[in-house]
Order: C-alpha cells, then structure tokens, then sequence
C-alpha cells in the first residue's frame, strides 16, 4: 500500500477539523460563560476560558432558579427512566418469546409512533391532561415521555432478548421456573447492557423533552431545565454568561452519559428504531 | 405480578424440533399479562389521542373554546392547500428534509471513512464526534442563536474577519440566510449519528475484497463503488428513512432559532401547525396540517418498504 506524508498530514488536519466542528460549539458555551463582560463584547473576543470567571458556575446555581430547573428535570428523567423501562422490559419480552393475536398491530403501532411528532400529540394530551388534572406536575410529564420513549425502549429490548438462546430459559423452564422468573433471573441479568442504554436513552429523552413541558406546566417553579433555558433565548434580562452556564450544566451530564454508553446506545438505536 | 399457569409439566418435545409446541410457555393469556400495561399507556397517551387529532382535522374548533367542536368535513383541508402559504411551507420542508437527509448522510460517511482508518487517538476521535448528538436540542438552539448573534457572534465576527459577513449581521434574521443557518444546526446535531452507525457498516466491509480490488488495479473510486458502497448501501437507506422521518418531526431547535421566521422562511410543517394551533389558535387547521405530515411519513415509509423489497428481488439495482 502506498502511503504519501502528505496523506498522512492531510488526514490529521482533517480530522482535527472534523472534532473542532463537533467540539466547538459546546467549547464556545462554556468559553462565554466564563467571560468578563468586557471579553465579551469587545471587538476581539476572548478564545480562551477566563477561568477566574469561574464563580459564574456557583453564582448560577445559587442565585437564581436553575438549581430548581435542574432538580425537576432530574426527577421528570429518573421518573421516565424507571417507568418507561420498568413498563419496556415485559414488552419487550413478549414481542421477542410469545406469538400472540394483535402481536403484527402491536408492532406496527410501535413503529407508527416513532413518527408522530409531539406537536402534533400535545393538543389532544392537552385535553387528556386537563380531564385528568395532570397539567402543572410533574408526574403528568412523566407519564407522557415514558408514553413516547417506551416503544424505543421495547423495541430494542425486543432485539437484545432475541439475542439470548432460548434454551437457557427452556433449562429453567424445566426446573419450574415461571415466565416471569425466567424473565428477571435469566434474561434481565443477560440484557443489563440493553437495559442500562435504554435507560440513558429514556433519560435523556425526557430530561431535553421542551414541548410538553413548555405547554402542560404553567406553575414556573415546577419549570423544567429546558423550558427555563428556552425561556433566556431571546430574553434580554439575565447575563449572558449566566445563561450560558446553566445550559452547560444542562449539557454536560447528557454528553458525558452517551459517552460512556454511546455503543450500546447506537447499535440498540439503530436495531430497535429501524428494524423493529 | 402473579402470574397463573401450571408448573412441572414434563416437557414432551425432544429439544431441538423447530415445530411449534403447544405453550410452553404457561397459559395462552401469558403474554398479555406482560404486555398489557405497556399496551395500555400506548393507547392512552398516543393512539386516543391520535385519533382525537384525525377527528380535529375535520372540525372547526377553537383552542380557546374547545368544546364548541364543529364538524366542517374536508373544510379544512380545502384550505390549507388552497393557501399559497401552505405551498411554501411544504417547499420548505421538503427542501428542509432533503437537505438533511442528503447532508448528513454525505458528511457522516466522509467522517465515517476518516475514522475507519487506524491512527492513534481513533478512540477519542470517534468518542468527540458523537458530542453533538448527544447535546439536547434547547442547548443546541441556545448556543446556536448567541453564535450567530448579529453584533457579537463569534460567526458573524469570523465571517467579517474573512470577508464574508452579512450585512448587519443578522443571519437569522434575513430571509435569505436563516434556513441555510438552521440547516447546519441541524445537520450538526444528526451528522454523528449517521457517522457513527456507517462506521460501525464500514467496520463489516471484507478487507481482503478491498485489499484485492486495490492489487486488481482498482482506483479508489472504484473499489469503493465496488466493494464498500455495496457493503454500505442497505444502511445509508435505513439511515436515509430514519433522517426523513427525524428531520420531519424535528421541533425546538428551528421553533427557538426562528419561530419559522423571518416571514415564514424557516416555517416547516410542523413550526405551521403548532403556531396555528397556538399562536392562532384553530385547532382543526393544526391538526389538518399534521395530518398532511403523517401522510408525507407514512408515504416515506411504505414506499421504503417497497424500494427495499424490490432491491432485495433483485429488480432495481
């Protein structure tokens, strides 16, 4: 094979062009927020982080309502997680192991819903919510993203089950063991990868989830994150830097947890949303 | 949850018979005890609800007064698509879709075959480019409008610096430039996504094909013709469906940007139907629109399913 230096520079500068594109603008988030005003705006700016700005991280969280915009968004996403998985595993499992009548339309309607957007949805669940007195809490918006997230989850929970031999489960089977049992002692310990990615995948679903929460919570200290950071653009009143740290905060956990499972997010993604 | 079925049964198949055994599995309604609670939040928080939007696409209600529901037929429908404004926004989402379905593709599978080369530090390159699909959209949209603020962003200063700049600065508010600007946000967040499941395509393409067409006498082009595209082509259509259908339905990011301004320009479907619907408040106009939506993705889906039955028979190349 031949191989040219120049090649060989060529890729390298591709590359590094290829991360500063991806890189950047969360680099340039955290870049603004630790920024004195005058860096800001002045004619040069600042490319570097002035880290004794730093202060702005404290003084976000402490001053104004982000740590609450935060705590409900975390627990909108554990509730998401915990539901729409706790509901996706039993789905999953019956669509992978058991024919049964209405499994083709069960399928389909999964699939179905993963075009729907929620803007379409938030009208009719605007009218749902009101009959149910789910507007303005929190649980309201939990049901509903682990409605929409749960056919992801079950889909690919569905593909990693398939994956497992039957034959382990026939062994417990054999031994008297029931389909439940069989389902949390043999399956769930060997799908536990699957699992933990739709977990993150639920999560972070419903913790950047805007629309509904925008339209069903009137109350603003039961905002979520998204909705208080949605609220700066375009607002003129807070410190640009303020808003800049608390959408960092916002961003970090979310980047830092598909890092660390992107593999089994990815490939459970494209299996479940695509093949079914 | 109980589950009610006998146990101990001797099992009467020998292993290995591939026939259907007469439930193994415990009782016939075993299956619907594990999926019944699943099922049912399905139903309430997105089939109702879809059928309540079909039905109020064919009536005249008000957002404000929703229980005053008159049915008007296809009245509705008349009149979105007798509205010359309804045409530019389908223009606009098929040129909206279009472009991110072709542009992520194309610069994910230029990233894709960067990255499938072996150099050291593949593991965090590869690990850095999927940031931007992991960042949720409101931040996406936030850092994306203060880049392109018109007196301090740092595009707008760079596009100056290199003699480029918009007059004034206001990419997002011309209507010439604030599509294009919410495109490359958009193509931002997807490109990792195609990238990283191409590679993960490239990663099963037979090196020694490559190796040989190479020796053969193959240039680049057309060992990648050859080999790697045949090996990669049934996932850039799965892909190409998955970005129609996201890029569809794609929300927060073109509604904090631009709200489908300046004068409608970034106005897609799905910006239209939820200012109709709020900003206008008739719902049965909303649902009508997102009706028209639905039918776009269900014509996308099945004419997939149909293009990839052809190709697997063997009639279109």
């Amino acid at each position: 094979m031949r191989r040219f230096r120049f090649g060989v520079t060529a890729r390298i500068v591709a590359v590094l062009v290829v991360l500063g594109v991806a890189v950047f603008p969360l680099y340039w988030m955290f870049v603004t927020a630790l920024s004195s005003n005058s860096d800001l705006f002045a004619d040069q700016p600042r490319l570097t982080p002035d880290l004794g700005q730093f202060g702005v991280f404290v003084d976000a969280l402490a001053e104004g309502k982000a740590a609450g915009w935060l705590l409900n968004s975390l627990i909108i996403a554990v509730g998401t997680m915990v539901l729409s998985v706790g509901l996706g595993i039993p789905l999953g499992y019956a669509l992978s192991r058991f024919s049964f009548w209405g499994k083709a339309v069960l399928t389909v309607v999964l699939l179905f819903t993963q075009m729907l957007p929620e803007a379409l949805m938030v009208v009719p669940l605007f009218a749902l919510f009101r009959r149910f007195e789910l507007l303005d809490s929190l649980t309201g918006l939990i049901l509903v993203n682990s409605a929409f997230v749960l056919p992801i989850v079950a889909l690919i929970l569905k593909g990693a089950i398939d994956g497992i031999p039957k034959e382990l489960e026939e062994a417990a089977r054999a031994d008297g063991a029931r389909p439940f049992t069989t389902l949390t002692r043999i399956n769930v310990p060997l799908i536990a990868p699957s699992i933990a990615a739709t977990a993150v995948i639920a999560f972070f679903h419903a913790w950047n989830e805007y629309v509904f929460a925008v339209t069903f919570i009137f109350n603003p200290d039961l905002q979520p994150a998204s909705v208080g950071i949605a609220n700066f653009i375009g607002e003129l009143g807070t410190p640009i830097q303020t808003v800049m740290a608390v959408a960092f905060l916002f961003t970090l956990p979310a980047v830092a947890f598909y890092l660390l499972v992107q593999k089994y997010v990815v490939s459970g993604m494209t299996a479940g949303a695509v093949k079914g | 949850m109980t589950v009610v079925e006998q146990t101990g049964v001797p099992k009467t198949t020998p292993p290995g018979r591939p026939r259907r055994r007469p439930s193994p599995l415990g009782s016939k309604w075993t299956p619907y005890l594990f999926l019944a609670p699943a099922a049912l939040f399905i139903l309430v928080f997105q089939a109702v609800p879809l059928v309540q939007e079909v039905y109020l696409s064919f009536t005249r209600t008000r957002l404000l007064n929703p229980t005053r529901s008159e049915w008007v037929g296809l009245d509705n429908f008349n009149r979105i698509f007798s509205d010359p404004e309804f045409h530019r926004t389908l223009l606009i989402t098929v040129v909206y879709v279009i472009t991110c379905v072709v542009v992520a593709i194309g610069a994910g599978l230029g990233v894709a075959l960067l990255l499938n080369k072996k150099f050291r530090g593949r593991g965090v390159a590869r690990a850095l480019v999927t940031v931007p699909w992991a960042a949720p959209g409101i931040a996406v949209a936030l850092i994306a409008t203060w880049m392109l603020n018109a007196q301090y962003g740092i595009v707008n200063r760079f596009l100056d610096a290199v003699g480029l700049g918009v007059p004034g600065g206001a990419i997002l508010d011309s209507s010439r430039y604030a599509l294009p600007a919410v495109l490359a946000t958009t193509i931002w967040q997807l490109f990792p996504f195609t990238s990283v499941v191409l590679l993960s395509a490239l990663q099963s393409v037979p090196q020694d094909l490559n190796e040989a067409a190479t020796v053969d006498g193959a240039g680049r082009w057309a060992t990648f013709r050859a080999v790697t595209w045949q090996v990669i082509k049934p996932t850039v259509g799965l892909l190409a469906l998955l970005m129609t259908i996201w890029s569809l339905r794609r929300f927060e990011l073109i509604w904090l940007m631009t709200k489908g301004g300046p004068v409608g320009a970034t106005e897609t479907l799905v910006i239209d139907l939820y200012s109709q619907a709020f900003d206008s408040k008739e719902l049965g106009s909303a649902a009508a629109i997102g009706m028209v939506g639905v039918v776009i993705s269900l014509i996308v889906i099945i004419g997939s399913r149909l293009v990839a039955r052809a190709v697997e028979k063997g009639d279109v190349r």
